[in-house]
């Protein structure tokens, strides 16, 4: 990663942040509420493959551990899976599409979620997993879809997708 | 859909992301690098906080106009002030009642401090439910305004949560209807000293689950639970919780299933009180 890259990737978190905890926070249905950190992952997953992908999505999720109540390191790893596994899964597709990072977004919020409830459980809280994962899959997918596009593009600005060969497990534009 | 080899870098990185990530993990819940962790949320905590007020002053009138309310913000937030001190109200006439019946039969707990004659520390909401999987808000007071860890706070009609982390400038709130098994509330109903039960949360925005009251006990829809300050003293006696709104009971139960709403409006919390009350134990 460049200094460029890191400086933007630096102003994309925290923007991302600073929305996510200002914004998106108090846009509740049910209790629950749109995780745009959550996308964070997926996108540098898409735009810049497995390996970007995790790293980006472990720093997102550490970040959003910060200001979570939840246990410390939690938002990392589903961050750092997610983000590996959206690269894995998607780095073979040709983008052409313009809806296809919106359903990348719906699939890859939906494991992120499941996968957090499921954590969370293992660590005695298991109303995550009974009572608060169906809400938030809820509120949390279809915003996924809403708001994949901006963060998609913002990731993309701030890692560029490497041509393919030039780089071990980039995506492919 | 081309495929290529699957490197090998990949795998190291995400390999040892996941250890650094189990190990945090470890570490932050065996409570080796508890206190560590939670200064670190702390400074961020505070560090934030002026930008999320900043934006918060931006973005609150903007939602505001567009809602439609000329003036909104200001006619919303007097809203919130008197819904407080109309909460406030009733909780202390609910408190009241409650004290006045138990005052029949719980001589032996009067020499327990009582919520109407404990200090309070007014505070502004900030954020709620941070995260979707834990009933949690956010104040925009902490150590510098006296609050500590385990103080209760109360909102509208009833008691809301108790602090869980405090930094200089904020502190983060756990909700009554948080679904942990450790944020079990002691309640007292009725007239009789004997009749204690405990209050579970069930989620976010759920309702609350009571246990422990024997099958064929009296009880009634709109019956006000009150904190029993008992057994540990988590929380004083006599705050008004819930109400009893369903109840039932099979043959071979052995207890009351019963479920209850918060007096307080968790989804509308705008100013609560921090009772400034440290528990026991």
């Amino acid at each position: 990663m460049t200094s460029t890259e890191l400086a933007r990737s630096s102003v994309v978190l925290f923007v991302v942040l600073v929305v996510q905890n200002t914004v998106l926070d108090g846009v509740r249905v049910a209790g629950a509420h749109p995780d745009a950190m959550l996308l964070l992952p997926m996108a540098a997953g898409y735009m810049a493959g497995p390996d970007r992908g995790a790293g980006f999505g472990f720093a997102a999720g550490l970040l959003a551990d910060l200001f979570l109540p939840t246990a410390f390191g939690l938002s990392a790893l589903v961050g750092c899976l997610l983000g590996y596994g959206t690269g894995l899964a998607t780095r073979g597709l040709v983008r052409s599409s313009w809806w296809l990072p919106l359903i990348v977004a719906a699939g890859a919020t939906s494991v992120g979620l499941s996968a957090y409830a499921i954590l969370e459980a293992v660590l005695g809280e298991p109303g995550a997993l009974s009572a608060d994962l169906l809400p938030a899959l809820a509120v949390a997918v279809p915003a996924a879809v809403v708001l994949a596009t901006p963060v998609v593009r913002m990731v993309g600005w701030a890692m560029p997708p490497v041509p393919p060969g030039r780089a071990a497990g980039a995506g492919v534009r | 859909m081309a495929r290529t080899r699957r490197p090998r870098r990949p795998r190291l990185t995400i390999g040892l992301l996941v250890l650094a990530s189990i190990s945090i993990i470890t570490l932050d819940y065996r409570g080796d690098a508890h206190g560590e962790i939670s200064s670190l949320k702390n400074a961020a905590s505070d560090a934030f906080s002026p930008v999320q007020r900043g934006v918060d002053a931006v973005t609150h009138p903007i939602g505001s106009f567009l809602a439609g309310a000329f003036n909104g913000g200001e006619l919303e937030q007097e809203n919130s002030k008197l819904r407080a001190a109309n909460g406030a109200m009733a909780r202390q006439l609910l408190a009241h009642q409650a004290m006045a019946d138990q005052l029949k039969s719980l001589q032996v707990l009067e020499h327990l401090p009582w919520t109407g004659s404990i200090p309070t520390q007014t505070a502004k909401v900030v954020n709620l439910n941070p995260s979707n999987f834990a009933a949690t808000v956010k104040l925009d007071v902490g150590t510098g305004e006296g609050i500590e860890p385990g103080m209760p706070v109360v909102g509208g009609a009833g008691l809301i949560g108790q602090v869980i982390a405090v930094s200089s400038s904020t502190s983060t709130v756990r909700l009554i209807t948080d679904a942990d098994p450790g944020s079990q509330i002691g309640v007292t109903f009725g007239t009789s000293s004997g009749n204690v039960a405990s209050v579970q949360g069930g989620g976010i925005g759920r309702s609350l689950t009571v246990n422990l009251i024997p099958p064929g006990t009296p009880i009634h829809k709109g019956e006000v639970l009150t904190t029993s300050g008992l057994p540990d003293l988590a929380y004083p006696p006599s705050i008004p919780v819930a109400t009893i709104t369903k109840f039932s009971s099979t043959s071979s139960a052995t207890q009351e299933s019963v479920t209850a709403e918060p007096l307080a409006d968790l989804d509308q919390l705008a100013y609560v009180d921090v009772l400034l009350w440290e528990p026991t134990s």
